[in-house]
């Protein structure tokens, strides 16, 4: 086993230049703190802009983009969010552009689903033309760069480096983990090298390795991130996480989804129920039954069905006794 | 009448002459449409012999007569109607058919007005006039492929005065006179017998009397019910087993609809055996369409009376599940939608996992249709409620189905339903999702691994072929 002191060196550097930079993709901190007291009719509100970011996860999963595409489309998002006063009605255009400028950016160019798909399959109301504009205007006012630094760089880079020193488990469980403590707003708040440190402070609690714990004051250490900072988001992280393996529904948008059905299948549907018949009930009398005065005119000895003779009627089993609860 | 179609154009190249609002169903006219144009067909096999004209002495009106002498009145013309009249034979006998008409309406008036004219004299004189106007044997069918969906039914000819003596006998019983007591002497096994076999009447007209009668009788005969269950059993399995022709499965099975309604609680054996043994194998029938809505209806009437059933019915579904129709695996799927519509969660858990292996491949079939219908089951409250309860169990079944056909199938509409679905499973489950999708992917990964070292396998054996051919050659020395 190496060295502790061996975070290998080349991706110490790596670090550190991407803390130089994740400044720059930061959304201004008073933007989100806008968003988050805004109430729901005045102006975008917390709740709607998670709801927006859950679909844009869903599309995500759906469209089989990588992760990456998904966290840097949430950045975009929140950062224009928070330079441009915007309208609640705008806000899925916005989201689903971000994440088709994601996608170019990040995916590979067959894989990329075209404009048209992504508004039908979203289900949303606006158009392609109104979608390219929108990308104008987003690449006007954003530095749209394909090496942004995010959480997920973070990430990355904090796994390989411990990977090669510890058996951890991995990475995909903490890139999900990471898309769904993105949904929330809160998080946009923390640098993405604290973020991506308490996702992983948090994770790997659990194997209680003393190793890991010395591992992650280093990267404290050489990134400059704080106890007090890395323990308020590790609060907040493992919270979400609990929420997040919960077995309870969560329905955070309220926008039902749309079930268009072909027009022979839509008739089917109507005329399918045969829910009151003509004829009235008649109900069944036991006592009633098993008397018959009419034995004297039993055909059932005559006819030869597989069923075997009757005896009087409603005494005898209409089977072999192959039934009995 | 024929009606008169355009001649073609006479020129070489002409275009085809098309029949006038045909309903083209995917790019071909229906079978019906075309008929539509012939006469509708009637037979009939109420055949007299050939001799003298028939002679009926006209007699008074009933209202015409003092109260005391109506009753007499009336069995002299119970007794006239005794006779039968050839209809195939337009011509004959005109007057005396319209007097039997009118007879036959007077009495149905009667009957449902008048008071204290039902002596026990009357049963026996109803029941012989019935039994003669309408016990007879069916005619065969016109064209030896009648196909009962497509093809308009022969009509029974004779209906004019049919249609008066069914309605006067479900009079006759509804009456509030009528005491079932005296009738059974007369309206016994024999009779309903007779009256069943007429149920395989081409005539749905005909057919829809019948249902009214024998569901009137089977209300007022106790003693005879379960004699009518029997040999609704035989008529249905003979069909199911055997012949898988009969006309009047649906009338039937909508006269047991309202008995299954009527079962006392807890259930008799023979009733559960009756649902497992007949109307389960009911399914399996190519003429399922004609009656699936009554079928349908019985078993979910079972299945609230005794939710314990609900295994067996499922199970029984699954085992017929149609397999090359894809018109019927449709009505399963609407038939399953009911069932689950009333199904209790302590049923559902056990029967969760073989029909969510049905519905993954429901939903990854090619046939537009059936991946419609079972992608809308998710449309549904209450099953997605029951979905959500059981998502762990569920999801992994749906999952690799779900997530291959977002991908590959050819239908649009599909795939926007699909997300729907993914969309809804993310929601419930986001970890147990996140988990399927990660091994999904690793799984598809290694399968291309695979894939790509098979085929430069090939590849080097190729080259090795190549090589060991050029040597045996013997174009490069060795």
């Amino acid at each position: 086993m190496r060295d502790l002191q061996g975070i290998d060196s080349l991706l110490l550097n790596e670090l550190k230049s991407c803390c130089a930079k994740e400044y720059n993709f930061l959304p201004r901190e008073a933007g989100l703190n806008l968003i988050e007291i805004n109430a729901i009719h005045s102006g975008v509100s917390a709740k709607c802009r998670d709801g927006k970011v859950e679909e844009l996860r869903s599309l995500t999963s759906f469209f089989g983009y990588r992760t990456q595409t998904f966290v840097q489309a949430v950045n975009l998002l929140d950062r224009f969010l928070t330079i441009m006063k915007v309208q609640p009605k705008h806000v899925p255009c916005i989201g689903v552009c971000c994440l088709h400028i994601a996608a170019k950016m990040v995916e590979e160019e067959s894989n990329v689903s075209p404009t048209h798909e992504l508004i039908r399959i979203s289900q949303s109301r606006f158009t392609v033309s109104d979608l390219n504009r929108m990308e104008k205007i987003i690449s006007e006012k954003l530095s749209v760069d394909p090496d942004m630094v995010t959480a997920l760089t973070f990430l990355h880079l904090y796994h390989s480096a411990i990977g090669s020193l510890e058996e951890i488990p991995s990475i995909g469980r903490l890139e999900a983990q990471l898309k769904a403590c993105l949904c929330r707003l809160v998080f946009s708040k923390a640098k993405p090298s604290v973020l991506a440190l308490s996702l992983i402070a948090q994770e790997f609690e659990v194997l209680q390795s003393a190793t890991l714990l010395k591992i992650i004051q280093q990267f404290q250490k050489h990134l400059k991130i704080g106890d007090s900072e890395l323990l308020h988001w590790k609060e907040l992280v493992t919270k979400c996480m609990m929420e997040y393996r919960s077995s309870e529904c969560n329905k955070p948008d309220n926008k039902k989804l749309v079930w268009i059905v072909s027009r022979r299948t839509a008739q089917s549907l109507q005329t399918y129920h045969f829910s009151v018949p003509g004829l009235p009930t008649i109900p069944e009398m036991s006592w009633d039954e098993s008397e018959s005065e009419d034995s004297c005119e039993d055909l059932s000895s005559v006819d030869s069905s597989p069923c075997g003779s009757l005896g009087s009627d409603g005494e005898g089993a209409f089977f072999p006794s192959l039934f009995h609860h | 009448m024929m009606g008169d179609r355009p001649s073609p154009p006479r020129a070489m190249s002409s275009a085809p002459t098309s029949s006038p609002s045909v309903d083209k169903v995917d790019g071909f006219s229906r079978k019906s449409v075309r008929k539509a144009k012939q006469k509708r067909s009637q037979s009939s096999s109420q055949f007299r012999s050939q001799g003298k004209p028939i002679e009926l002495t006209p007699l008074p009106l009933l209202k015409d007569v003092p109260v005391p002498e109506q009753p007499e009145l009336f069995l002299k013309k119970l007794q006239q109607c005794c006779t039968v009249f050839d209809f195939m034979d337009t011509l004959s006998d005109l007057k005396m058919k319209e007097y039997k008409r009118s007879t036959l309406n007077e009495l149905v008036d009667y009957v449902t007005i008048s008071r204290g004219y039902l002596t026990e004299q009357a049963y026996p004189e109803v029941v012989k006039m019935v039994s003669h106007n309408i016990f007879r044997t069916l005619p065969p069918s016109d064209s030896n492929e009648f196909d009962p969906e497509e093809d308009e039914p022969t009509l029974e000819a004779s209906w004019p005065h049919l249609q008066l003596v069914y309605e006067f006998f479900i009079r006759f019983l509804e009456s509030q006179e009528f005491q079932p007591s005296i009738a059974k002497k007369y309206i016994d096994q024999k009779f309903v017998l007779q009256l069943l076999e007429l149920f395989d009447s081409e005539d749905p007209r005909e057919r829809d009397y019948l249902k009214t009668v024998l569901h009137r009788i089977y209300g007022k005969f106790l003693g005879l019910r379960a004699f009518i269950r029997k040999q609704i059993n035989n008529i249905f399995l003979r069909f199911v087993y055997e012949t898988e022709h009969f006309n009047g499965v649906a009338e039937l099975l909508e006269i047991l609809g309202s008995i299954i309604n009527g079962f006392a609680l807890p259930l008799k054996a023979e009733h559960k055996q009756f649902l497992v043994k007949v109307l389960i194998p009911l399914h399996t029938v190519r003429s399922l369409s004609l009656f699936h809505a009554q079928l349908a209806y019985c078993i979910v009437q079972f299945l609230e009376k005794d939710p314990t059933l609900t295994e067996p019915v499922i199970r029984g579904l699954l085992k017929f599940w149609p397999k090359t129709c894809s018109q019927k695996e449709v009505m399963f799927l609407g038939e399953l939608e009911e069932i689950l519509d009333v199904i209790e969660p302590t049923q559902f858990v056990k029967i969760q996992e073989p029909l969510f292996k049905q519905i993954s491949r429901c939903v990854s079939s090619p046939h537009f249709q059936v991946a419609e219908r079972a992608l809308y089951y998710w449309n549904n409250e209450y099953i997605m409620s029951l979905i959500e309860e059981n998502s762990s169990v569920i999801l992994p079944i749906m999952f690799a189905s779900l997530y291959r056909i977002s991908k590959e199938h050819w239908n649009p509409a599909i795939v926007a339903l699909v997300y729907n679905v993914l969309k809804a499973f993310m929601e419930m489950n986001s970890t147990l999702f996140d988990e399927l999708t990660a091994t999904y992917k690793s799984d598809r990964q290694r399968e291309k691994k695979k894939e790509k070292e098979r085929e430069e396998l090939w590849k080097k054996l190729e080259d090795l072929e190549l090589k060991r051919g050029l040597r045996s050659d013997g174009i490069i020395p060795t």
